[in-house]
């Protein structure tokens, strides 16, 4: 740690402003304060707590406890085998406890603390107020989050995360998508609190920004309308790409401003939902590693504007960013500068594919697929559109004669991210290999045609 | 929220386990005649018809055994199929899924007891 790092407050908001709003109400900066003082006095004095809460409030409670404390929050995404296993590299983390909320279940092995029914930690809706005392100052560099994606050999790989590199993303994110204090927004976000994209935007961005969070159900169709229907205006729906095709679908309406993140979000997607929703549709360009990069309204602007203080920059062969409190990162997408400062995106790394917001390895799924006992050659088959169809899914192609769809399925299931599971396992006597080892994608296709 | 968090997941979120590959050789519930012996009733067998096209399975609708999980091990379904059945199922039945259902997850267990909280709900 630097002795001169500077401290950025837990909260910056007025004590009264909302800053989450369950069904149940709304909760203020002072009660969410106090709800998170209150959890911290609790907490199992581990160095890091694995936060599992499903619960967007309890989630964020538990994130700020974590933070009072100086423990740093462990943040996998729900995909645990049995007990929670494989979320993050245990061994790894031995002095590690958990945080759960009402549903969840303890992972094995682990001392764990319940957050109180919907969180309210201090009291419950008609608890005590707050004691109108100063706002924590947290330095920049105290270790706040690991965040784990999934690597290429099946092992999750941690990224960390300063206070200061999430609360200044999460602060910059206020004034580029020109949040108001006189006219607080209301968002209503779809995507999960583990998520980076879902901790910067649905967590932490009404911690310093003037918008409220809100923390109810908000997945299938039906419950978004009643969220986007219970919060006053202006509302911004912070979602993705597919999520939000599923909306227009159902015929989800009102009037709201839209955030995506993820995945590119489609021209005629984003016109169908400024059309159906009279709001302005923005898009968050960003990476597990870095957070949030850059935006652009997606009917307007070609290019995209880095957040204040990042700097995006073309390399050889890939892209980076840089950012104040964390090192500079490499970006598994390929830009090109534009005019204005801002950039072009051009498509990602060859290697790399997304679903689901996951990431993945293409090279690294395909050595996986070829470890599996009884399979003496694999590749995966992806299509084009795997980040845009929800229908669309991985196939895999294997030469493994004495072995089952079901037997190889079984196997990478805990070696590889659900997401990525294929949805047909093929077999077939050979793949077509040219002289040099490679698998032309066109071989591979016309032989999965042919395979039926 | 609930016990619908594992639902709730949307697309970044990760899905609710996995996704199956339906076995060729030997597709889940198929006796060895070769007859599908899965007993789905008339209710369960246009739902599984319903969600095979919706989520373009590979598996065919009458290899899915009714008590089996749909996510997870089972049939091996996800949170972004999830939302497609959503969908599907209020096109077909005319209601809507709600996550505050507290006994979503019962609901969701297998395709009978989907088929029971549809045939309990649908205006249509």
């Amino acid at each position: 740690m630097r002795w001169d790092a500077p401290a950025i407050p837990l909260v910056e908001r007025p004590p009264d402003a909302v800053l989450f709003r369950r069904p149940s109400g709304p909760v203020t900066a002072a009660a969410f304060l106090a709800d998170a003082h209150a959890l911290a006095a609790r907490l199992v004095p581990a160095r890091h707590v694995l936060n599992l809460c499903h619960d967007r409030y309890a989630f964020a409670v538990a994130f700020a406890a974590a933070l009072l404390r100086g423990q740093v929050s462990l943040l996998a995404s729900d995909r645990a085998g049995p007990g929670g296993a494989g979320l993050y590299p245990e061994t790894a983390y031995p002095d590690t406890a958990a945080v759960i909320d009402a549903e969840a279940e303890a992972p094995r092995g682990l001392a764990s603390v319940r957050v109180a029914p919907t969180g309210r930690e201090a009291g419950g809706e008609a608890g005590r107020p707050a004691a109108a005392g100063p706002t924590p100052l947290l330095r920049s560099d105290q270790p706040a989050a690991i965040v784990f994606t999934s690597g290429s050999t099946g092992v999750p790989v941690a990224h960390r995360k300063s206070w200061g590199a999430i609360a200044t993303r999460s602060m910059a994110a206020g004034a580029c998508f020109g949040f108001a204090q006189a006219n607080p927004a209301s968002i209503v976000g779809t995507v999960p609190p583990q998520h980076m994209y879902g901790l910067e935007t649905t967590v932490l961005l009404p911690w310093h920004a003037a918008v409220s969070s809100w923390c109810g159900p908000a997945f299938f169709p039906a419950d978004v309308q009643a969220a986007l229907d219970a919060v006053p205006a202006p509302r911004v729906l912070v979602t993705t790409p597919l999520q939000m095709a599923a909306l227009l679908q159902a015929g989800v309406g009102g009037r709201h401003d839209v955030i995506s993140a993820t995945a590119p979000l489609d021209a005629a997607l984003a016109a169908a939902a400024e059309a159906a929703w009279g709001g302005a549709v923005c898009e968050i360009f960003g990476a597990t590693e870095a957070g949030s990069i850059a935006h652009r309204r997606t009917l307007a602007d070609a290019a995209w504007r880095p957040y204040p203080g990042l700097s995006v920059t073309a390399s050889d062969g890939g892209a980076s960013v840089a950012a104040p409190h964390a090192a500079s990162v490499d970006l598994a997408d390929l830009i090109e500068p534009a005019p204005d400062g801002g950039f072009r995106l051009l498509g990602r790394r060859a290697d790399i594919i997304k679903r689901g917001g996951r990431r993945a390895s293409l090279e690294g799924l395909n050595r996986i697929l070829a470890a599996v006992e009884g399979v003496a050659d694999g590749a995966f088959v992806v299509p084009e559109d795997l980040d845009r169809r929800s229908t669309a899914r991985l196939t895999a192609v294997v030469v493994a004669p004495g072995r089952s769809a079901a037997a190889i399925l079984a196997e990478l299931r805990g070696r590889i991210d659900p997401v990525f599971l294929p949805r047909r396992v093929v077999h077939v006597e050979a793949l077509p290999r040219n002289t040099l080892g490679k698998l032309p994608r066109a071989a591979l296709l016309a032989l999965l045609d042919a395979a039926g | 929220m609930s016990k619908t968090n594992n639902l709730a997941a949307a697309d970044v979120a990760e899905p609710m386990n996995a996704m199956a590959v339906p076995d060729r050789q030997s597709p889940q519930g198929q006796s060895p005649d070769g007859q599908s012996g899965n007993g789905q009733s008339a209710a369960e067998r246009a739902l599984a018809e319903l969600i095979v096209a919706a989520l373009q399975l590979e598996v065919p609708a009458d290899a899915i055994v009714p008590d089996a999980p749909l996510f997870g091990k089972g049939l091996g379904l996800d949170s972004i199929d999830a939302l497609e059945m959503a969908l599907a199922i209020s096109r077909t039945y005319g209601f809507e899924l709600r996550s505050d259902d507290e006994r979503n997850h019962q609901i969701f267990a297998s395709l009978r007891s989907l088929a029971a909280h549809i045939e309990a709900n649908r205006t249509r």
